[in-house]
């Protein structure tokens, strides 16, 4: 078996496990963590985009959430859109705020640039939490909207168990897995690691910066926004805390510092690795310790930080291709090629 | 036809004048040196023509056309090419990563802008480093990586800033053979530099500045005579009257 074999049939493999996981796994519990799981995996990936490849750190992406959540529901509860439409609403609007948002932002550097975003994020949240009506739109501030659970089916995206939701959230991830490979591949990838990097050097190499970063921004906020609706689909009732909440913007950093940075691997692996930790923490310790997830968030982060500063995915996929290279027989390559994997 | 051609160029920071109404042009085809002691304004008049600074006064032609302010990507696509005096290599990427994203300005597609940088490397006898992660190479590694970047955007003109500052002899050379190499293949070239050996060898024509000013101009060895020049690096002391 040559490595590009094996390759394909573990992917293929992953592909069976991942399709078929709610044949095996009965208890709805553990499907809606793994949902949750997959949700993460899909916005730690979206933002990537963005925090990975452009090489900024934005912590703003809950805005873009509650942007895709209330756009959707607002849209169905009062004019009586399907959701699936309210969606791509929601997502172009959240493009737009995310262009307007890198415009000033993107000539800012590190840690600025960061709480730049934060007081962005959180603003957005306090208005929506201060709003009752904009216009004709009933956001209903602090309270929230409720989505009744009456016109269950696909064109309503509403369903009475959590498989449909499985499903679409493993189709999102995997869409927006291809999206990245292909992107990382690709002009825009190139230049958006150089310009991340070196933006001095990458000018004079033909790069527009601000301009390849508004793009990935554009996108990042998009497809930050889809995975709002899915969440306000998914759980039915949203509010500016639920779905604007910096959590969601520090958790998506965590995974993504934690499983690697700019990679590919790297935000599904850090959504394996500390999803079941904040979920069984909340489960065992919620009511004696809660939050107790975010401080062994934090001291993973630090051990990661110094010993593999460029995320888990480095050793492991290090480990993957010993491991390739010892099934098929050949010979270590030399050196593994840093821009992908 | 010149190919570039500064008019009075000026640049103030803040009270500073680092270039002082300096003209000089460059033919298509010829290789340019320019000098002077540390400090003089050179990198300065280099940034104000790659457009990393606008000009305070004056004006910069760049193929007939005026180029004042233009951003430098939009120079590069134009065929204006440079590298930096401190290396700014993609560290965390490999070597082929650092040329591809130049090859990328004349292609959208990933096999191409490949094909291109590979030849580039080729040319620069760098292919056996391709994969090496740009941050492990060495200082002569770095510089050369520049030439290669700066090379695979398909320039016409190429500003080399101090390509061969900290290389041994021996690189020295090799570096002036590239050089050369380039400007037979069309390549007009425009090179600061303060390695005397290299830069008289590899000039046709020197341009001295000093404190931002043109105190001389001409071949290499009527620059080597000039009386100011040998003032402006060696003192009043040594003129020989």
């Amino acid at each position: 078996m040559t490595r590009k074999n094996i390759n394909t049939s573990a992917f293929i493999l992953l592909g069976f496990v991942a399709f078929g996981l709610p044949l095996l796994l009965r208890s709805p519990t553990y499907l809606h963590i793994i949902i949750l799981l997959y949700l993460y995996a899909y916005l730690t990936t979206s933002w990537n985009l963005v925090g990975g490849f452009a090489g900024v750190l934005p912590l703003g992406h809950s805005a873009f959430i509650g942007i895709g959540a209330y756009a959707s529901t607002i849209l169905s509860l009062q004019y009586g859109i399907s959701p699936w439409i309210g969606m791509i609403v929601g997502g172009i609007l959240a493009a737009i705020v995310g262009i307007l948002i890198g415009f000033p932002t993107f000539k800012m550097r590190g840690a600025y640039f960061a709480l730049a975003t934060i007081a962005f994020g959180e603003g957005i949240r306090v208005m929506v939490e201060n709003i009752d009506n904009l216009g004709p739109l009933n956001i209903n501030g602090p309270r929230g909207l409720q989505i009744p659970p009456t016109n269950i089916g696909f064109g309503n995206y509403m369903f009475a168990s959590k498989e449909p939701y499985y499903y679409i959230i493993l189709v999102m991830l995997v869409g927006v897995l291809a999206l990245t490979y292909f992107i990382s591949r690709s002009k825009l990838g190139y230049y958006l690691n150089a310009g991340g990097e070196e933006p001095e050097a990458a000018m004079s190499l033909g790069v527009n910066v601000a301009q390849a970063k508004l793009i990935a921004m554009a996108m990042s906020s998009f497809l930050t926004a889809l995975a709002g609706t899915f969440y306000a689909q998914f759980t039915l009732y949203i509010h500016p805390k639920s779905v604007m909440s910096l959590d969601f913007s520090f958790e998506i950093a965590f995974i993504a510092l934690i499983g690697g940075r700019g990679s590919i691997a790297g935000p599904v692996l850090g959504a394996l690795l500390l999803r079941p930790v904040s979920d069984f923490s909340r489960i065992y310790f919620g009511s004696t310790l809660p939050g107790l997830h975010l401080i062994i968030f934090g001291t993973v982060l630090i051990l990661v930080m110094i010993f593999q500063p460029r995320g888990l995915q480095e050793p492991l996929s290090k480990f993957y291709n010993t491991l390739l290279d010892r099934i098929s027989g050949q010979t270590p390559q030399r050196e593994v090629k840093h821009e992908y994997s | 036809m010149n190919i570039l051609e500064i008019n009075n160029l000026v640049k103030d920071f803040g009270g500073l004048r680092a270039v002082d109404t300096l003209s000089l042009s460059i033919e298509e085809g010829e290789i340019l040196g320019m000098i002077g002691p540390n400090g003089a304004g050179k990198s300065t008049a280099f940034n104000c023509i790659a457009g990393v600074y606008a000009p305070t006064k004056g004006d910069v032609y760049f193929t007939g056309k005026k180029i004042n302010g233009v951003r430098p990507w939009n120079l590069c696509k134009n065929g204006l090419a440079r590298t930096f005096q401190i290396v700014k290599p993609f560290r965390s990427k490999s070597v082929l990563y650092n040329v591809m994203v130049g090859s990328f300005v004349t292609t959208d597609k990933t096999a191409v802008a490949e094909e291109k940088a590979l030849n580039v490397l080729k040319i620069l006898s760098f292919e056996n480093k391709k994969d090496e992660r740009a941050g492990n190479l060495t200082i002569a590694e770095l510089k050369r990586l520049e030439v290669a970047r700066a090379l695979a955007t398909e320039p016409k003109l190429l500003l080399f800033d101090e390509v061969m500052a900290g290389l041994r002899p021996a690189e020295v050379d090799e570096m002036v053979q590239i050089i050369k190499n380039l400007r037979d293949q069309g390549i007009t070239i425009f090179v600061i530099e303060h390695i005397m050996r290299a830069i008289m060898a590899l000039s046709d024509r020197i341009v001295v500045i000093h404190f931002g000013k043109k105190i001389a101009e001409g071949s290499p060895q009527e620059v080597a005579s000039d009386e100011n020049v040998i003032k402006a690096y060696l003192g009043d002391e040594y003129v020989v009257s």
